[in-house]
């Protein structure tokens, strides 16, 4: 190996390490309140650029270069674009640009799977001198009808679900596969993280309270790595929302002149094994 | 005691009409207006199965026979809505049976 590819490599390496350290614990929301009605009925989306255990600080997001439906049926994409419309975010610390969008109930009354992707505007994470990219998949399922959840939706960077991530219960293992231009990332760098805050759709804002404490910093975001086929694995020990998110895994390296970490992520809302009113079971 | 949604009802009448047994397989059956008062029905089932081919049947107040069809390759069936109070009826199959009123049906 030459100096020169060694030297090459050695920067390459620092830099690309610097944009995946820089890049932690920013999570790009894409919440509704339930990913699985029993019937189609109208939408609310929050857009969120934040920190979702920590409930902010939230960060100003651009409106969003693609924000599309595949619809249930899978024949066809709809641009939701229209919908969007910025709101600003009351967060902890904070309050940022973030968005909202209101799906109308003529676009979610269809039986089984419909895919919302939202391609972000690169971020400036301007103290680091980089841009951050989050590639964001919600799905979400009308009567129980699956549909289309494990397919690949061919963005630069994503998380294709091998669980259906709608239908988890607390206590349950979600796995899903790292996907770079379609094709698996082997050990790819990934963060999980809890919304630890309430939502307030309505009032476009985050509850003051944290639902757990973090018995020290490293608890915040837990860090693992997809195996040798791309395939990451993590336990659901909470009900709520997990948040996956596959660190500088594009091929996409620069924007504007300086290092873009395209990430990808997906949500996998849990619910709890509640007993029926006429279980007989106490609770 | 809070009174059952639409929702809640249509699922109950899914449950109620399925054998115990096959629960897991029940169908999942919704109905709702389009353009020009045509009511499109999808039905479906949990597991994945296709519903094509299974019967619908519209049904009048004194539950008199208006209309029958098919669920298409799309897993739907289209009519145009008949006058007054009606309830569609999804026959899918081994008492996989689903109702839904008219008052529950809506843009």
């Amino acid at each position: 190996m030459t100096f020169t590819r060694r030297l090459f490599q050695t920067l390459a390496g620092a830099t690309f390490g610097c944009v995946a350290c820089a890049a932690q614990a920013h999570f790009q929301m894409l919440y509704v309140e339930d990913t699985a009605p029993q019937r189609g009925d109208k939408l609310e989306f929050a857009l969120v650029f934040t920190h979702p255990f920590s409930g902010g600080p939230t960060l100003v997001m651009d409106k969003p270069r693609a924000f599309s439906q595949v619809s249930a049926h899978g024949s066809k994409t709809i641009d939701l674009r229209q919908y969007l419309r910025p709101v600003q975010w009351q967060s902890r610390d904070n309050q940022a640009t973030a968005y909202r969008a209101s799906i109308p109930r003529e676009l979610m009354r269809s039986l089984g799977d419909h895919i919302f992707v939202l391609e972000p505007e690169p971020y400036l994470e301007a103290e680091e001198g980089l841009y951050i990219q989050q590639f964001t998949k919600l799905i979400v399922n009308v009567g129980g009808v699956p549909g289309d959840w494990a397919e690949p939706q061919g963005l630069p960077v994503e998380i294709q679900p091998l669980s259906k991530p709608y239908a988890n219960w607390t206590g349950g293992v979600f796995r899903a596969v790292v996907l770079a231009d379609g094709k698996p990332v082997p050990f790819a760098e990934v963060e999980i993280e809890y919304l630890n805050h309430a939502v307030d759709i309505e009032q476009n804002s985050f509850g003051q309270a944290a639902y757990v404490t973090a018995p020290q910093a490293s608890f915040n975001a837990q860090s693992t790595y997809a195996d040798a086929q791309g395939i990451v694995t993590l336990g659901l020990p909470r009900a709520g929302w997990w948040g996956i998110a596959a660190l500088d895994i594009g091929a996409t390296k620069t924007h504007k002149g300086k290092p873009l970490s395209q990430d990808a992520v997906l949500w996998v809302q849990v619910r709890d094994m509640a007993p029926g009113k006429d279980s007989g079971i106490a609770h | 005691m809070k009174p059952l949604g639409p929702t809640r009802l249509i699922l109950m009448t899914a449950a109620l009409s399925c054998c115990q047994a096959a629960f897991a397989h029940g169908p999942v059956f919704d109905c709702y207006l389009e353009h020009d008062d045509q009511v499109k029905c999808e039905a479906g089932y949990p597991d994945g199965s296709s519903a094509v081919g299974r019967k619908i049947r519209v049904q009048d107040a004194r539950n008199k026979l208006l209309l029958e069809g098919s669920i298409g390759a799309d897993n739907t069936y289209t009519f145009q809505a008949p006058a007054g109070d009606y309830t569609v009826l999804f026959l899918g199959g081994d008492n996989h049976d689903a109702t839904i009123q008219s008052a529950d049906i809506s843009r």
